[in-house]
């Protein structure tokens, strides 16, 4: 057991016991939390992979941003305000199917990727590399999905002027 | 010997965090007190000495109460998720060509990753403290941080692009000529104002503003809980102060070539001066504003950042500039 296995092990159970909590907690920052938690702990694992640039970025906007923001959004809730009702009996066998099928299909898609292949010597890529291959051969997804956000902006900038009339 | 340093170093660098805190603060009440007109405290020990060890003691014997309302499981969570970023983000300052824990490519962007953490601390203790003021402490303080995180990290890609690197030793040695401060002089002044505002120090202390909030996010907490918050504040200096040097000062860089004295004195001495500007402006500054805290941060700093990117992108191609971009 060398020490990479040794990290892995934590920080996979981390991350999953993470999402464990997550689901099982009545208040709702808790969940945050938790969820917080869960993103770090992936970027603990990017980290062991040697993607230095997406570790880094996942703290940056997961563990940092996102976590914040949703954090921010439940301060101004009551803190007092319990679980919510438990949802129907349908609804649970509605997310039961999704869950497997989506299982299913990611473990079609594990077995069907080259990773049971002995890898070649992979170095991590430099942050140049990115840039590169972001800018140049991915330009056109990078700036639709830029724009996505811009589009997303805006709309939250009109609704939430419609509430302030 | 290498392995026992592996184990060792990070204990080292504690305990001098620990005695940088220690004497930052005494300094710090000196500094402001000579610039007041008073003396500063000089009843314990000589000269006051020993002061902030009989502060310490006292916040470490206090009674640690926990108010009955709070989350209590994040109300205990809070200081160490605060002061655990603060100390994690040293380990890719490179102090002199030698002394560095982790070498890692993308050593800037950790640090600003990494430091972002810290305000989910503020925010929980803010939150589960169940108390108004500490609610509205912490709901400005992440404000805040978060909107002066935005113009601190655009500030410093103009040195990125100059460098072409992330990687903070890459970042030194590039400053062996000159030093980044010249050249990225509009990028240097918003850095030095986002990381002021980054610090929650005077004139930007909004989250803590004790004549309006009496202490902002951490007013439920004492004893040693209340220490681990300031704790982090302090650890913070030390790091943002070390990456101003680091980024805009030369690093362990020599200047004039007058390299008689090792590195390291001279990224102590530069470290220093930073810090003394720290206590400087605390002592100088009244405190802004909530809105003009925002509308400065968005209106002023922002759009300063951003031209910074821009001029050096396009200086980068002058045939003259190119020496220094």
């Amino acid at each position: 057991m060398n020490a990479e296995f040794f990290a892995f092990s934590i920080l996979s159970v981390f991350a999953i016991g993470g999402a464990v909590f997550f689901l099982n907690s009545v208040r709702v920052m808790h969940m945050a939390i938790s969820l917080a938690f869960t993103f770090f702990s992936l970027a603990g694992i990017y980290f062991l992979l040697q993607a230095e640039f997406l570790a880094v970025v996942q703290v940056l906007i997961y563990a940092g941003g996102i976590s914040i923001l949703m954090i921010f959004g439940i301060m101004l809730t009551k803190p007092e305000e319990g679980s919510p009702g438990r949802s129907f009996q349908y609804h649970q066998w509605i997310s039961l199917a999704t869950i497997i099928s989506f299982f299913v299909i990611i473990m079609v898609i594990i077995y069907q990727s080259p990773i049971f292949t002995p890898a070649e010597k992979v170095s991590s890529p430099s942050v140049q590399q990115i840039g590169s291959i972001l800018f140049k051969q991915y330009a056109i997804p990078f700036e639709l999905a830029s724009i996505l956000l811009l589009v997303a902006l805006i709309g939250a900038i009109v609704l939430a002027r419609k509430e302030q009339k | 010997m290498d392995a026992l340093l592996l184990y060792l170093g990070p204990v080292i660098l504690l305990f001098i965090v620990l005695g940088f805190v220690t004497y930052a603060i005494l300094a710090e009440r000196k500094v402001i007190g000579w610039i007041q007109g008073r003396i500063g405290p000089n009843q314990v020990g000589p000269w006051g000495l020993l002061q902030t060890v009989a502060d310490i003691l006292k916040l470490l014997i206090k009674e640690d109460t926990i108010p009955k309302n709070a989350d209590r499981s994040l109300f205990k969570l809070a200081p160490i998720l605060a002061f655990v970023p603060s100390f994690a983000v040293l380990a890719v300052m490179p102090f002199s060509s030698r002394i560095q824990f982790a070498n890692i490519g993308v050593g800037l962007l950790y640090y600003m990753a990494i430091s972002s953490i810290t305000t989910i601390g503020i925010l929980i203790g803010g939150w589960a403290s169940n108390n108004k003021y500490a609610l509205l402490g912490g709901m400005r303080s992440a404000a805040q941080m978060i909107s002066y995180e935005i113009p601190l990290v655009l500030s410093v890609v103009g040195i990125v692009l100059t460098v072409g690197s992330l990687n903070l030793n890459e970042i030194v040695a590039a400053q062996q000529k000159t030093w980044f401060v010249f050249p990225q002089i509009i990028g240097f002044v918003v850095f030095i104002i986002a990381s002021v505002s980054e610090l929650n120090r005077t004139p930007f202390d909004l989250p803590e503003a004790e004549s309006e909030l009496v202490a902002g996010y951490h007013v439920e907490y004492s004893g040693f809980r209340f220490a681990f918050f300031m704790l982090a504040e302090y650890v913070y200096i030390f790091a943002m102060s070390s990456l101003t040097t680091v980024l805009f000062l030369g690093g362990w860089n020599a200047p004039f070539g007058l390299t008689f004295l090792p590195g390291i004195v001279w990224f102590i001495i530069k470290f220093a001066l930073v810090v003394f500007f720290l206590y400087w402006v605390r002592a100088t500054m009244p405190r802004i504003r909530v809105d003009q805290l925002m509308q400065f941060a968005w209106k002023v700093l922002l759009p300063l950042a951003l031209a910074n990117i821009v001029i050096t992108t396009l200086l980068k191609e002058v045939p003259f500039f190119t020496l220094y971009y």
